[in-house]
């Protein structure tokens, strides 16, 4: 080869390893820094002026959510994507995740989005879940993560209560940054020109189906059901903390405060089930179910129906009602309402509503017990000290003559 | 960069690196298989290795994935490039001693603590970047020694008609050498969405400048050197990859398309991808072409396994560039689709591309037992688990995506998902039996069977197979050599 041949050669041969560093120098340019230049500033012109931090215990649970892997299941970002938005909510925006060290949007949901879980079932849920996920969720493929527990999910160590800090911190950003930070938000965004953008804005933050609302709102659902459907339903969905026979004694049901509701021990109108699968109650692990169409709603509502007891109760005598009457409007009113409606003067007030005798009958045993024993995890105190067992007997049966609902198979 | 003026010396594969590297390799496949394996099984009975802790799925998907990249690949590539770079360059490696540097610090250093620490639980939460930042110092510092152990050949030879596989090795070890710290490092100290931008590079340069170009090496090397005819173009060859180094690490924001990254370097990924995708149309056509007169099914076993990995290849880029549209993306991402996708181009393209490497290294060595019947077992056991899984996940990401796209509720998509986890875990099976398989015909089986299967005698020069390869690559310089 002669030299000027072979200079020319090595001449080729450098530029062509130039060229390939050249290459992959593009690369990181185009698809990481400016990407990263671009976020940076838009995260300052969007961002609320006072952002929270993580605490500290929230950051020790975001290091239990990276080391078991929970990003890798579950994803941490709502694509600009109509399927995404009507399932989780707003597209998730960058300043939102400009704490995130590294950032855990994950590629794989096997489990939902959890961008805006914060909020969304209460922490006895979540020790009861991450313990045994398919106790409360059956047909979950999550893993049992009981080793962040001493035994029993009532017993959580820090660990777990960190990690379930974290969950309930997701979302949050956004949540409380309010209104005016997103007009901040879509302003500096100058949303018109960009279509993709404009999504971000055009939906509610939060659309998780199981977010437990306020009473109302809920589809008209036809009055015919599928009685099959509704038990697949049933089981797949509720079994887990109501029972198989809707005793409340679910696999799952054991450490949720308040229990949950004894459903064969209870007369409900259908409007009272349909409106509790929408909403859910809020300040209970009673998640909502606004992810079913009318058809499956109504089917559920048939299903709980058909797990009602039927109880051959003892009628009241007309003066151990107006015995009732007297306690009730007495001790009750503040919270129950003076119609049993659950609509006190002080309800407002209360984590979680106060039961409404109007849509819900209790059985006679059920009400006694309530009355004298209190409702664990709700603020319906133990009555002992102030009704006698007489008293506490009569204001049992009057709640029950409040039902406002007809009674299968028995008098009103 | 100067030649050398005096006579190549007569190469010299270090046999005693190449047997330690490719043992490891195996090792560690098995391992990570079984990981995989307990894992997979997870989805199917979640209550298996509840209340372990290191048995959780999500620290045994860490070491799956990492133990497979740097394990398994990482060792492969090793082993293969002792067997590769004398016989590609005329000249030694670097250094023997560097080179059991080299193994400690990858396997004592790097893996087996890397696996140790992400099971007590000790990791990064991010995508083939699972091993702890003090793991990746290891890991970069082996890199650094690959370079030096294996570039240094090249130089020496002076870099005039290099053969493509020479390319690739430099390519892949060169910018893994970059990538890898990008990847590891950076997410960690860049938050949120910004990060994610630098982890969406990396997850797509692990596959693109470190898996593929070596396999690639492989494929290219053992082609002409197992049937003793020349690649079919070295002009496509050289084409398909300076393509390849462009666009590969353009690719990366495919993997967050419709996020909140700006848009235009979504579509500057999805326009990369499509490219990428026409350009290994090219790279496999010259590979096809190259194969003619072996059959889709070549008798040497080594061979055989790099034709089937070519085809695979084939299969997982156009895939690639077909799941990258935006309107495919949209409705598969995030599904069972994808980790289809990626075990085919991780156990289809890459592994079997390994392993044909090592059998094809294995063969030529006379103080190796083989036991060529093992390895048949492995052959087919192997293509058997590896097209079960990957029909299986690519269904089951079509059911998944249906059933998100129908507004179900969530768990709809999980129970639909069931059988096919079922499925999947079954096809994990034939994979881990092939593997035995594969273990058993390289440590079982008479001192020298490689030679016998392919026909030669005890005396066959290690590079004659390839020798005429690079003779047709530089010609100019045989003819010179003549002169």
């Amino acid at each position: 080869m002669t030299d000027r041949s072979g200079r020319a050669l090595r001449m080729a041969y450098l530029v062509a390893s130039v060229a390939g560093v050249v290459f992959f120098a593009l690369s990181v340019l185009l698809l990481g820094v400016w990407p990263a230049r671009v976020l940076e500033e838009q995260g300052r012109a969007m961002a609320p002026e006072h952002m929270l931090q993580l605490t500290a215990s929230e950051q020790r649970g975001r290091a239990i959510y990276g080391r078991e892997g929970c990003a890798y299941c579950h994803t941490q970002q709502v694509r600009y994507l109509h399927a995404d938005m009507v399932r989780f909510g707003a597209p998730t925006l960058a300043w939102e995740t400009r704490f995130d060290f590294p950032h855990l949007w994950g590629t794989r949901r096997i489990g939902p989005d959890l961008s805006r879980q914060g909020g969304v079932h209460p922490e006895d849920w979540h020790f009861a879940h991450l313990f045994a996920p398919r106790a409360i969720v059956p047909g979950s493929v999550m893993p049992s993560y009981r080793t962040l527990f001493d035994g029993s999910p009532d017993r959580p160590t820090q660990d777990a209560r960190d990690l379930v800090a974290y969950l309930d911190s997701l979302g949050r950003a956004r949540a409380i940054a309010g209104p005016e930070a997103e007009t901040r938000a879509r302003d500096a965004c100058d949303c018109p020109g960009d279509e993709m953008a404009a999504m971000a804005f055009s939906m509610p933050v939060d659309a998780s189906p199981a977010r437990p609302r306020r009473r109302g709102g809920a589809p008209e659902v036809p009055a015919a059901s599928d009685a099959a459907r509704g038990r697949t339903l049933f089981a797949a969905s509720c079994a887990g903390c109501h029972g198989d026979q809707g005793a409340g004694d679910g696999p799952g049901a054991a450490t949720l405060r308040p229990r949950p509701a004894n459903l064969a021990q209870h007369t409900y109108t259908r409007a009272r089930v349909v409106d509790a699968l929408w909403n859910g109650v809020p300040g209970t692990s009673m998640q909502a179910w606004r992810d079913h169409g009318p058809d499956d709603l109504a089917a559920l509502a048939g299903a709980v129906a058909a797990l009602e007891a039927r109880l051959a109760e003892p009628a009241p005598t007309p003066d151990l009602l107006a015995l009732g009457e007297r306690v009730f409007t007495a001790h009750c009113v503040q919270c129950h309402g003076t119609t049993g409606d659950g609509r006190g003067a002080a309800a407002p007030e209360l984590r979680i509503a106060p039961a409404d005798f109007r849509s819900q009958r209790p059985s006679l045993a059920l009400a006694v017990s309530a009355i004298t024993n209190g409702v664990e995890g709700t603020q319906m105190a133990p009555w002992t000290g102030r009704l006698t067992g007489e008293e506490r007997l009569a204001a049992a049966h009057y709640v029950r003559s409040l039902f406002g609902g007809t009674v299968p198979g028995g008098p009103r | 960069m100067a030649r050398s003026d005096g006579p190549a010396p007569q190469p010299v594969v270090d046999g005693a690196l190449v047997q330690a590297h490719a043992l490891a390799a195996f090792a560690a496949l098995l391992v990570s298989a079984v990981l995989g394996l307990v894992a997979a099984e997870q989805l199917v009975h979640p209550d298996v290795g509840a209340g372990v802790a290191w048995l959780g799925w999500g620290r045994l998907r860490y070491g799956h994935t990492q133990g497979i990249m740097l394990g398994w690949l990482g060792n492969a590539f090793f082993a293969f490039l002792y067997h590769g770079v004398p016989l590609l360059t005329g000249r030694r490696v670097t250094s023997a001693r560097l080179g059991w540097w080299l193994f400690a610090v990858w396997n004592l250093a790097g893996l087996l603590p890397g696996w140790a620490l992400v099971l007590a639980g000790i990791s990064q939460p991010l995508e083939w970047a699972e091993f702890p930042l003090v793991i990746d110092v290891f890991l970069v510092a082996g890199l650094l020694l690959a370079a030096v152990q294996f570039l240094p050949p090249f130089f020496r030879r002076g870099l005039e008609h290099l053969y493509v596989s020479s390319w690739y090795v430099i390519g892949g070890l060169v910018f893994t050498l970059l990538a890898y710290p990008m990847g590891n490092v950076v997410p960690e100290f860049v938050p949120g969405a910004q990060g994610a931008a630098f982890s969406g590079l990396w997850i797509h340069d692990a596959v693109g400048l470190f898996v593929t170009p070596l396999a690639l090496a492989i494929i290219y090397f053992v082609i002409p050197a197992a049937s003793g005819r020349p690649v079919f173009s070295h002009f496509l060859s050289m084409l398909g990859f300076w393509l390849l180094f462009f666009l590969y690490p353009l690719n990366g924001t495919h993997h967050y398309v419709y996020s909140a990254i700006p848009m235009a370097a979504q579509l500057g990924a999805i326009a990369a991808s499509t490219l990428l995708g026409v350009d290994v149309i090219l790279v496999v056509t010259n590979l096809l072409l190259s194969l003619r007169g072996s059959g889709w099914l070549p008798r040497d076993v080594g061979l055989r396994f790099v034709a089937t990995s070519t085809v695979f290849y084939l299969i997982v880029s156009l895939q690639g560039a077909t799941q990258a549209q935006m309107a495919v993306n949209q409705a598969v991402h995030f599904s069972d689709w994808v980790i289809g996708h990626s075990h085919l181009a991780m156990l289809g393209f890459a592994t079997f591309a390994a392993i044909g490497g090592l059998v094809h290294a294995w063969q030529r060595m006379p103080g190796a037992r083989y036991n060529a019947r093992a390895l048949e077992w492995g052959y087919w056991l192997l293509v058997l688990g590896v097209v079960l899984m990957v029909a299986d996940l690519t269904a089951a990401g079509l059911v998944e995506a249906r059933a998100w796209l129908s507004g179900a509720p969530w768990m709809e998509s999980v129970r639909a998902a069931r059988p096919y986890w079922i499925v999947r875990t079954i096809s994990a099976l034939p994979i881990v039996g092939g593997l035995v398989a594969l273990l058993v015909g390289l440590t079982t089986g008479p001192r020298g069977g490689g030679l016998h299967a392919i026909g030669a005698g005890r005396d066959l020069a290690p590079g004659s197979g390839i020798a005429p390869v690079i003779a047709s690559a530089t010609a100019r310089e045989a003819a010179e050599a003549v002169s």
